[in-house]
């Protein structure tokens, strides 16, 4: 991925760390993040303001435009909202390392691509989500995904919504964008099979196809 | 097109200039599902009331277990099950799948985690831990299998004539060449849903073998193998790992059993390296010898196999070559570590780097060129015209160091290196396929078998679709579902030899049987009509055409439905491929860029000419990436595996990849079909390791080519 999310602007959630401290125990904003669903009822806040939460909350998140009530806990991630807390799950979005090794969960919040599995879902509230689902569907396909599929750029197919949604994040921001770019700008996702040079091809295509619309 | 069918002939394919829809690039009918994630895989199946799943996976390779408590997995949120799978007083005897301690089932995959954590493990940690193939050798060493640690796997030739004929060679090489273990990898982990209502059972593996899985589900369930039903329609690559159902497959039966209700058990990605596979590692001492005339003239050859607690893989020496004089003993040497198991070509891509290297270094050592060289001692003819191919491809005649290497300067160096292939492929009988035309036009060819990437499913239509002059996108295929007719495992790329004859024998069956229906509404003979462009007509009147659709109507009410096996006369084994790789190598800091890499394959009848140059490109990639990055690393004093992971554990990635060619060898007129995609990952490793001593002198004997080894070579010729 080639470059993290917004880092140093105030969030409208609370630091990180304060999710993290612990084990069991999670500190959570929870006026801003929602109210706690199940557990127990919020702590009395401390005298530097977080209050802690146990079991889950629910967040308000915007996924491929459409607004949803997802139950989670602190600790979930986006890619485990995404593919096992939503109703109907999304599971384009893949789990593959869940580390942030392989980019096979890439999404893309406000326009920037992430790894799915190192964003916590009660981070996102007011964030734009749009995961693989929201590209395109079979019968119409984006630019991206038929030129993948004319390219063959996908064989078993498990990375390949990583690579797609890191190739379209790529070509939203950089339409003129060369193979060194391309390369660079999709260089945090895995491939096994060895589709690389396919998905070369493709993202060039997508490209030329993409400034052909504009 | 499809001409003139008679009942009376012997289905056949078409000649390749006269298909229409085979022999052609072709968008997968796959490809839509998968680049919208639509596609479900075994690891996106959700089922109401499923429970996740998960193993506790112990990371030391031998231990005496004193305690193993699920008492505390049982009491965290969400947990609904927790059971002991090895107790205290038992052993674990090797790392991976004889380390599965626990399990635990629960609501989500965080809280079957949580679980899982809680588990409370007291064991006594067993020294040494023989995770490495020195401390297996070592003569104090605990035996580790019932046969010791190490086991002669087979010798051959005779030593003392090879070495007399070593005295009569003008350049002999002495070598020890050096492969580690390689992972699998796949994307998708291991694993399974199984539903089970306690008679029947849907399950959802993650599989290479999807008919043959109904047996190994029935066994743990205790039911009949016709009471299960395995559905694979996707899975996230499978490379040779993924024909059992595993300890992982054994493990969710019984929690489904237990729970009655639907399980998702699938690795994680630490698990994946422990448990689920490997390439075997080796090392292979060598003696070759060569005379001045360049005829590789004799090789001892003692190797030995690192295939943890299974046997390993490599392929008798002299390998592809012709050696006159040639003798070897191969060894398996164990350790306390998982199994290897089959994985794309097992034991080639290890026995091509020692003796690609080994006729290298041999060529060089005689001042012959090494694309010559390897012609010399290669009989048969298809090799040579693939070495003078990928040579023209990669500039070879350009190049300008062809017999010695460049100097070392401190400047980068551009050097090229070669390779050649060889797989056995072939088709065996198991495959039957079912093609289905209604009355509507609608047409469909179905077959139990599954698609890991290779473009299977598309075939399965793309043969039908060829037989009646029809576009691909109007068959339909189904795939990945063991209530359809059976198919043989995708190993040793026997698939394509093994289906795509039964899909042909099919389709002709089909169409002789739609010929008898069509022919007396066009008023000809059935054996005098030709198919083409979605029509029908008699041969030779195309204006009296009826469309497919109305060809199809004749059907009638019940679907017309074919079926076809394995005809052997429309499949061969035996592949042949020449890889060529350009590197540059920065002699100052011995890092290496692979430039380019060439590869020509041979299959018979390209069926997807755009799916054969994809696994082409695969192949080289993987090789590429053994070359440079890939190796299982373990603490030789504690045990653990060092890499279980992808980020300790290094796959190539974008910015690894060269120009690629992929060349379709259509020199090669075997009208019939054979798998192939084996053989592509074999010799790049070696072309790479190859060129790099064209390049600057160095020769690197133990993979991977890691720029500290280039660098510590580099230094020696300074």
């Amino acid at each position: 991925m080639s470059e993290p999310l917004d880092s140093g602007t105030p969030r409208d959630t609370l630091s990180r760390r304060s999710f993290l401290k612990g084990a069991g125990t999670v500190a959570a904003a929870g006026g801003v993040l929602g109210h706690p669903a199940h557990g127990e009822a919020p702590a009395a806040p401390d005298q530097d303001g977080p209050e802690t939460i146990e079991g889950t909350v629910e967040v308000e998140l915007n996924i491929n435009g459409e607004t949803v009530q997802v139950e989670v806990e602190p600790r979930t991630t986006l890619l485990s909202a995404l593919r096992h807390r939503l109703q109907p799950p999304l599971t384009g979005s893949k789990e593959v390392c869940d580390r942030g090794d392989c980019g096979a969960c890439t999404v893309s919040i406000d326009g920037k691509p992430a790894y799915s599995c190192l964003q916590l879902a009660v981070d996102l509230k007011g964030k734009e989500i749009r995961t693989i689902e929201g590209l395109g569907t079979p019968e119409r396909m984006s630019p991206v995904q038929d030129a993948f599929c004319e390219h063959d750029a996908s064989m078993c197919g498990f990375c390949t919504p990583g690579f797609v949604m890191a190739t379209t994040v790529c070509l939203e921001k950089h339409p003129d964008a060369d193979l060194d770019k391309i390369k660079h700008e999709i260089s945090g996702n895995l491939c096994r099979c060895g589709t690389y040079p396919h998905i070369f091809t493709a993202a060039l295509d997508a490209r030329d196809r993409m400034r052909e619309d504009r | 097109m499809a001409t003139t069918p008679s009942p009376q002939d012997k289905v056949a394919w078409e000649p390749r200039d006269e298909m229409t829809v085979l022999n052609k690039d072709a968008r997968r009918l796959d490809g839509p599902v998968k680049v919208t994630g639509r596609a479900v895989y075994p690891h996106d199946v959700r089922l109401p009331n499923m429970v996740y799943a998960r193993l506790l996976v112990h990371p030391a390779p031998r231990s005496k277990l004193t305690r193993v408590d699920v008492e505390p997995a049982r009491q965290v949120p969400g947990v609904v099950y927790a059971e002991v799978l090895k107790s205290g007083g038992e052993e674990v005897l090797y790392q991976g799948d004889d380390a599965v301690l626990a399990v635990v089932a629960a609501e989500t995959p965080e809280a079957a985690e949580d679980g899982v954590r809680a588990v409370v493990v007291e064991l006594e940690e067993l020294w040494p831990p023989m995770v490495t193939p020195e401390q297996a050798l070592a003569d104090d060493s605990p035996k580790i299998t019932e046969n010791g640690n190490v086991v002669v796997a087979g010798t051959r030739g005779d030593q003392a004539e090879v070495e007399a004929t070593l005295g009569r060679c003008d350049a002999v090489v002495e070598a020890s060449y050096s492969l580690p273990v390689q992972h699998h990898a796949c994307l998708e982990t291991h694993g399974c849903v199984v539903d089970f209502d306690g008679e029947k059972a849907t399950t959802y593996p993650s599989t290479q073998m999807v008919t043959g899985s109904t047996g190994m589900f029935a066994r743990e369930l205790g039911i009949s193998r016709s009471d299960v039903r395995v559905l694979t329609p996707y899975m996230g690559g499978g490379f040779g790992a993924k024909f059992g159902i595993g300890k992982e497959g054994a493990v969710a039966s019984e929690v489904a059993k237990a729970l009655m209700r639907p399980v998702h058990l699938m690795l994680t990605r630490p698990q994946e390296f422990l448990m689920a596979g490997n390439r075997s590692g080796s090392k292979q001492v060598m003696k070759g010898g060569a005379t001045k005339d360049g005829v590789f003239q004799a090789l001892y050859v003692e190797a030995d196999k690192h295939g943890g607690m299974g046997r390993g893989s490599l392929p008798t020496p002299p390998y592809i070559y012709d050696v006159a004089s040639n003798a070897s003993t191969i060894r398996q040497v164990h350790t306390a570590t998982d199994a290897n198991r089959a994985m794309r070509a097992p034991g080639h891509p290890q026995a091509s780097f020692a003796m690609e290297s080994m006729v290298d270094e041999l060529s060089y050592a005689i001042g012959m060129d090494p694309v010559e060289f390897r012609k010399k001692n290669l009989s048969s003819e298809v090799y040579h015209r693939q070495l003078d191919r990928v040579a023209k491809e990669i500039g070879w005649a350009e190049h300008e160091h062809r017999t010695e290497p460049g100097k070392v300067d401190g400047n980068v160096r551009v050097g090229i290196g070669f390779g050649v292939s060889t797989w056995g492929s072939g088709g065996r009988p198991g495959c039957k396929c079912e093609v289905r035309i209604e009355a509507d036009g609608s047409i469909r060819s179905s077959v139990g078998t599954q698609d890991l990437g290779t473009g299977s499913r598309t075939y399965v239509a793309s043969i039908v679709a060829e037989e009646f002059g029809l576009e691909l996108s109007q068959v339909e295929a189904r795939i990945g579902d063991s209530d359809l007719p059976p198919s043989v495992g995708s190993g040793g790329s026997v698939t394509t030899g093994s289906l795509a004859p039964a899909v042909k024998d099919a389709a002709h069956n089909a169409r002789v049987a739609l010929c008898d229906k069509v022919a007396p509404v066009l008023e000809c003979d059935p054996d005098e009509l030709t198919w083409q462009g979605g029509k029908v007509y008699p041969t030779g009147e195309p204006d009296r055409a009826l469309t497919w659709k109305e060809a199809c109507a004749t059907v009638g009410s019940d679907p017309l439905v074919a079926m076809g096996e394995f005809q052997p006369h429309l499949h061969q084994g035996r592949v042949h491929g020449a890889q060529a790789a350009k590197i540059s190598v920065d002699t100052l800091t011995g890092e290496i860029k692979v430039l380019k890499m060439v590869t020509i394959q041979d299959q018979g009848i390209p069926l997807i000419r755009s799916a054969l140059r994809s696994q082409i490109n695969g192949g080289m990639v993987q090789a590429l990436s053994y070359g440079l990055l890939e190796q299982r690393v373990h603490d030789a004093d504690l045990g653990y595996m060092l890499t279980a992971n992808l980020e300790d554990y290094k796959i190539a990635g974008v910015q690894e990849i060269p120009e690629m060619v992929a060349i379709i060898d259509d020199d090669d007129t075997r009208q019939t079909v054979c798998g192939m995609a084996e053989a592509t990952c074999i010799p790049g490793h070696a072309a790479i390791a190859n060129a790099l001593y064209n390049a600057c002198g160095v020769r690197i004997r133990d993979l991977p080519l890691s720029a500290d080894r280039v660098v510590t070579e580099l230094a020696k010729r300074i």
